[in-house]
C-alpha cells in the first residue's frame, strides 16, 4: 500500500508538465494581440497594445514562455492574476479555503442525503416513496444552479428578507455573500484576525460565535443549491448499489438466520453498498474543491470557481495555468485518497 | 410556547447578531479594482477608489469640467507660451501614513510617472506633454541605445518638473500644451507620498536605479495594494475582491460625513439589484436602463436621474476607408461584384453618407436607449469645447440614402449590390444595435445590398481591428482627461489612434486638430473644433450614435448625490451624507 502511494505521488509531477504544457499549447492558438486582452480592459488601452505586447513578452515563442514560467514557478511564483489583481499563489491560498469551507459544509447534506433518500427508495422499490424521490432526483439533478440559486435569493434574500432581518435582530437572515459586512469591516481593520482563512475555524480560534454563525448563515443558501442538485447523483447511486446488495447470498442468508430486517439491510446490506458511494462523494469533494463556478457567482462567494471562469474569459494566462496545476494536484490527490479509502473499507481489495 | 421562542430569539440575537454597520456607505459594483497605484491605473473601477485616497493638484467643481477648484495647490499660472506652468501648494496637509506633504512629493509624482510609464497604464498622454512621447525609456530609445541616451532622457525627466521652494512647482513641457492643466486632474496625477513609497521598495527617486523600473508592471509592488494619499478617505484593506475605506481624521479640509466606505465586486446583476432593496448596498451599479426599470418604484431605493447626465463616452460605427482584406472573411469576393465589397468601398463619403443616412437615430434612443439619450452632430461630448451643436444629424432620410448611394463608387455600388460583413465585441448590445439598425434599413432599401453583422469575443476584436480588418465596426472612447483633444485627435486625426484601423486620413482636419494643439486661446481652439465638426458632418468619417443619459441608484438615505463624469465613481464619498 505504501510503496503504492509513493509511486502515485512520485506521478504528479508528469501530470504537471503534461497539462501546463497543453494549456500553453492552446495559447499558443490565439495571436499575440488576443493574449494581450487580458491587460486591455477600456478601449483607450487599446492605444498601447503594441508596447503591451513587447512588456510582457507575449509574441515569445512557446518554448521561451513556457521555459519562463516553470522557472519562476520552481520559484514559487506562479505569476499575477489580472482577474484577482494579486499574486495567483496569494489568490489560491485566499479562495481555496473558502471554496473549501462551502465544498465541506456542502458535502454533510450531499452525502447524507443522498444515502438517506438512496435507502429509502431502495428499501421501498417501486413503492409510491421510491417514485417520489426517484422523479425528485431527476428534477434536482436537472434544475439549473443558477435557477436555484436566483429562486433561493429572490425567496429568502428579497421576499422573506424583510421578515428575517426584522427576526431575532436579524440573526436570521440569509443573504449572499461570505460575511455582512460588518465582519467584512473587522476582517479588514484588524479587529477580527484571519489565521485559517476557514472563517468557521478562525471564528471558534477567536472565540467569536457571533463570526461563526454569520459565516455559517451565509453558506446556508448556497449549501441547499449545491445539495439539491450533487446529492441526486449520491441518492440515484446508493438505491441502485443497495437494491444489488440485497439480492446478494449473504443477505439471504442472513435473513434465513432470522435476523431482523433492520440489522440485515443496515448493518449487512448498506455498508458494503456504501463502497460505490464512497467513491462517488470523493468525486463530488473534488468537484466541489475546484470551485462551483455558477453557485459562487449568484451568490457571490469569493471562491476558485468565480476567479477562474473572470480569468478564463480575460485570457488571464497566469491564472489560468495557476488554476490548473492546482486542479491537477487536487485531482490527484483526491483520486489517491479515494483509492485509500476503498481499500480500508473493503478490505478485499489490495493495491501493491 | 410563545415565551419560549420569544426567548431563543432574543438568545440568538444577542449571541449572533453582531452590531449594524452605522454610517457606512456600501457600494456594488460589477469589474473589479485592477490596481490602487495612480501611475499603473487606468480603468474606472479603480478610479473610484484612487479618486477619494488621493488628490490632485487641481480638481472639478461639482459636476462641471470646465470649472476647478484649488485642492493640493492653492494658485497657478502659466507662462505665454503654454509651455511651463507654475503651481503653489497647500501648506498644512499630511499623508495617510503621517508624513507631511512638500513639494518634494509633487516631484516624485511626475518623475515616478515618466520614469515607470507601463504600456498598459494611463502615463502616456502626460508622457507626450512632458517629453514629447507617449512612450517610456526602453520604447522610445530601441535597442541600440546607448547609456548617454539613457542619461539624456532621465535629464529630461528631472527637468519635467523642479521644485522653486518647498511651495511652489514649476512644470516645463516639451512643448506648449493647452490641456496640460486638465491632464494634472486625471488619475495618474494624483499625488503619492515620496517617503512612504521608497520605504516601501518602489524607485527610490535616484538616477542609479531608474532604469530598473522603466515599464514595470506596478501591480507587483506596495503600492498595488497599499497607499498612502492625502486624500479624505485613508485605505483600510483591500483584497482584491472587496475594498474597506475609512474616513481620514487628518484630512486638510471639511470632515467628510460618512464614517466607513465599503466597495464589493458583485458580478451578478440579480444579487445587486436585490441588494440595494434589502438595504444592504447603499448604491449599487445597474448595467442598462432596461434592468433599471425594474428597480423604479422600489421602496426605499431612489434613482437619481438629471437631462444633463448624459455620457462623456462617445460610441461611434467606424467605417474602414482602407481594409485589410488579406484572409478577411467580412469582405467576401472582395470586389465590387455583388457579392463582396474592395479594400477602398468606404473611401467614397457618398458610400458613407449612404450608411448614416440609414441609420435611425430616434428609434435608436428609443429601442436602445428607452427614451434617455441624444443624438450626436460630432464626435464629441455636448459639454465639452468645440462641441457644434447647430449642425444637423445624420438621421434616417431613405431619399438622401437613395441619393448618395446611386453617386457612390460611379453607380457600381448601387447597379451590382454589395455584401460584407459588420462587427462588434460580444456582449455589447448597444453597439450590436446600432448595427442592426442600418443592416435593417440599407437592405430594405436596395434587394442586392446585403449587411452581415457578427460578433466578435472581445480578444479576437482587439486583435481584428489591430491588423484593420473591420469593415464597419463599433467601438467607444471615454476621456482620460476632460479636453476635446481627446476625442478629435484619436477620432479625426491621421496620426490618431484609430488612424489604422479606419485609414482616416484628411489633411484639412490634421491642420485644424494640430494647430488647436498649438495654442492655448479658448476661444481660438474653440474656433479649430467647430470647424472639425463642419468637416466631420460634412465628410462623414465616421458615424456616432447617440449617447445615453446617464443615472446613478442608491438608497434613499445617500443625500449630496451628484454626477461628474470625470469621475470613476460620478461624485467624491467625502460630498455625501447618509441620512
Amino acid at each position: 500500500m505504501f510503496a503504492y502511494i509513493v509511486r502515485r505521488l512520485l506521478f504528479i509531477p508528469f501530470v504537471f508538465i503534461g497539462v501546463t504544457v497543453m494549456i500553453v499549447l492552446l495559447m499558443q492558438l490565439l495571436s499575440p494581440a488576443q493574449r494581450a486582452a487580458a491587460f486591455v480592459s477600456s478601449d483607450a488601452q487599446l492605444k498601447n497594445l503594441d508596447a503591451i505586447i513587447e512588456q510582457y513578452g507575449l509574441d515569445e515563442p512557446f518554448h521561451v514562455q513556457y521555459a519562463s514560467w516553470v522557472g519562476e514557478a520552481l520559484q514559487g511564483n506562479l505569476g499575477f492574476s489580472t482577474a484577482s489583481s494579486e499574486p495567483v499563489a496569494t489568490t489560491i491560498r485566499k479562495r481555496l479555503p473558502a471554496s473549501a469551507e462551502l465544498a465541506l459544509v456542502s458535502l454533510i447534506p450531499v452525502i447524507g442525503l443522498g444515502i438517506w433518500l438512496g435507502t429509502l427508495a431502495a428499501l421501498n422499490r417501486d413503492r409510491a416513496i421510491d417514485q417520489i424521490t426517484r422523479v425528485g432526483a431527476i428534477v434536482g439533478w436537472s434544475l439549473p444552479n443558477f435557477v436555484l440559486g436566483i429562486w433561493l435569493l429572490v425567496l429568502f434574500y428579497g421576499g422573506l428578507g424583510d421578515v428575517l432581518r426584522d427576526f431575532a435582530g436579524g440573526a436570521f437572515r440569509l443573504e449572499p455573500g461570505r460575511v455582512s459586512t460588518e465582519v467584512a469591516i473587522q476582517i479588514a481593520n484588524g479587529t477580527f484576525p484571519i489565521r485559517t482563512n476557514f472563517l468557521l475555524i478562525d471564528s471558534l480560534l477567536a472565540g467569536r460565535p457571533d463570526v461563526f454563525w454569520d459565516a455559517l448563515r451565509h453558506l446556508i443558501l448556497p449549501v441547499i443549491t449545491l445539495a439539491a442538485t450533487s446529492s441526486a447523483l449520491i441518492m440515484r447511486v446508493m438505491r441502485s448499489s443497495l437494491l444489488e446488495t440485497l439480492s446478494q447470498d449473504y443477505v439471504r442468508t442472513a435473513r434465513a438466520k432470522g435476523l431482523r430486517d433492520q440489522i440485515v439491510h443496515f448493518k449487512h446490506a448498506r455498508r458494503n453498498a456504501l463502497i460505490p458511494v464512497i467513491t462517488l462523494a470523493g468525486f463530488t469533494l473534488i468537484f466541489l474543491l475546484n470551485g462551483v463556478v455558477i453557485t459562487e457567482t449568484v451568490f457571490n462567494y469569493p471562491g476558485l470557481g468565480r476567479w477562474f471562469a473572470s480569468a478564463a474569459v480575460a485570457l488571464d494566462y497566469p491564472a489560468i495555468m495557476g488554476f490548473t496545476v492546482l486542479t491537477a494536484f487536487i485531482v490527484v490527490v483526491g483520486n489517491l485518497l479515494v483509492d485509500v479509502l476503498y481499500a480500508i473499507v473493503d478490505p478485499r481489495i489490495r493495491y501493491g | 410556547m410563545r415565551k419560549a421562542f420569544t426567548g431563543l430569539a432574543l438568545a440568538a440575537a444577542l449571541l449572533f447578531g453582531g452590531a449594524s454597520a452605522q454610517n457606512t456607505f456600501v457600494y456594488q459594483t460589477f469589474g473589479g479594482i485592477d490596481t490602487l497605484d495612480p501611475a499603473q491605473a487606468y480603468d474606472t473601477a479603480s478610479s473610484v477608489a484612487i479618486e477619494n485616497i488621493y488628490e490632485t493638484l487641481y480638481d472639478y467643481v461639482g459636476e462641471s469640467v470646465t470649472e476647478f477648484q484649488g485642492s493640493l495647490a492653492t494658485d497657478w499660472s502659466a507662462n505665454d507660451a503654454g509651455d511651463e506652468y507654475t503651481f503653489t501648494l497647500r501648506e498644512g496637509v499630511t499623508f495617510h501614513s503621517g508624513n507631511e506633504f512638500t513639494c518634494a512629493d509633487v516631484e516624485y509624482t511626475v518623475e515616478r510617472m515618466l520614469v515607470h510609464n507601463p504600456s498598459d497604464g494611463g502615463v502616456w498622454f502626460l508622457a507626450e506633454s512632458f517629453l514629447g512621447t507617449q512612450a517610456n525609456a526602453d520604447s522610445f530609445l530601441g535597442d541600440d541605445a546607448t547609456d548617454a541616451d539613457y542619461a539624456d532622457y532621465f535629464a529630461r525627466i528631472q527637468n519635467a518638473a523642479e521644485c522653486i521652494d518647498d511651495t511652489t512647482i514649476q512644470f516645463t513641457l516639451d512643448a506648449p500644451d493647452p490641456t496640460f492643466f486638465v491632464k494634472m486632474m486625471s488619475d495618474v496625477a494624483r499625488i503619492v507620498d515620496r517617503d512612504y513609497a521608497i520605504e516601501n521598495g518602489l524607485w527610490d527617486g535616484t538616477e542609479a536605479t531608474w532604469r530598473d523600473w522603466i515599464g514595470v508592471n506596478l501591480r507587483e509592488y506596495h503600492l498595488h495594494d497599499n497607499a498612502s494619499g492625502t486624500g479624505a478617505y485613508e485605505l483600510v484593506d483591500w483584497d482584491g475582491e472587496q475594498l474597506v475605506a475609512q474616513r481620514y481624521d487628518g484630512y486638510w479640509g471639511d470632515t467628510p460625513a460618512v464614517q466607513d466606505v465599503v466597495v464589493q465586486t458583485v458580478d451578478e446583476q440579480s444579487t445587486r439589484l436585490l441588494a440595494i432593496q434589502a438595504g444592504d448596498a447603499s448604491r449599487v451599479q445597474v448595467g442598462d436602463r432596461a434592468t433599471l426599470e425594474q428597480l423604479r418604484g422600489a421602496e426605499g431605493v431612489t434613482i437619481h436621474e438629471d437631462p444633463n447626465w448624459l455620457s462623456t463616452t462617445v460610441g461611434m460605427v467606424f467605417f474602414n476607408s482602407d481594409i485589410n482584406t488579406d484572409n478577411n472573411p467580412d469582405v467576401g469576393s472582395g470586389q465590387l461584384d455583388g457579392d463582396g465589397i474592395p479594400a477602398n468601398f468606404f473611401d467614397d463619403a457618398n458610400m458613407r453618407k449612404c450608411f448614416a443616412y440609414n441609420f435611425d437615430q430616434q428609434a435608436f434612443i428609443d429601442q436602445v436607449l428607452q427614451g434617455q439619450g441624444q443624438a450626436l452632430t460630432m464626435g464629441l461630448p455636448p459639454s465639452f469645447l468645440g462641441y457644434r451643436d447647430d449642425l444637423p444629424v445624420y438621421d434616417v432620410d431613405y431619399a438622401a440614402a437613395e441619393e448618395a448611394c446611386q453617386a457612390a463608387h460611379g453607380g457600381a455600388v448601387w447597379e451590382n449590390g454589395f455584401e460584407f460583413t459588420a462587427t462588434y465585441n460580444a456582449g455589447n448590445t448597444t453597439r450590436q444595435a446600432a448595427l442592426n439598425i442600418i443592416k435593417d434599413n440599407i437592405e430594405f432599401m436596395n434587394p442586392g445590398f446585403r449587411m452581415n453583422v457578427r460578433e466578435l469575443a472581445w480578444p479576437d476584436y482587439l486583435a481584428y481591428t489591430d491588423e484593420g480588418k473591420g469593415t464597419m465596426f463599433a467601438l467607444g472612447w471615454a476621456p482620460s482627461y476632460a479636453d476635446s483633444d481627446y476625442f478629435l485627435h484619436p477620432f479625426y486625426h491621421s496620426e490618431g489612434f484609430y488612424a489604422g484601423r479606419t485609414g482616416i486620413d484628411n489633411p484639412e482636419l490634421d491642420a485644424l486638430i494640430d494647430a488647436a494643439r498649438e495654442t492655448v486661446d479658448a476661444d481660438e481652439r474653440e474656433d479649430l473644433y467647430e470647424q472639425v465638426g463642419q468637416i466631420a458632418y460634412d465628410e462623414m468619417p465616421m458615424l456616432p450614435y447617440p449617447s445615453p443619459n446617464e443615472f446613478i441608484v442608491t438608497r434613499d438615505n445617500v443625500q449630496g448625490v451628484y454626477l461628474n463624469p470625470m469621475y470613476g465613481g460620478q461624485f467624491l464619498w467625502k460630498d455625501i451624507v447618509l441620512d
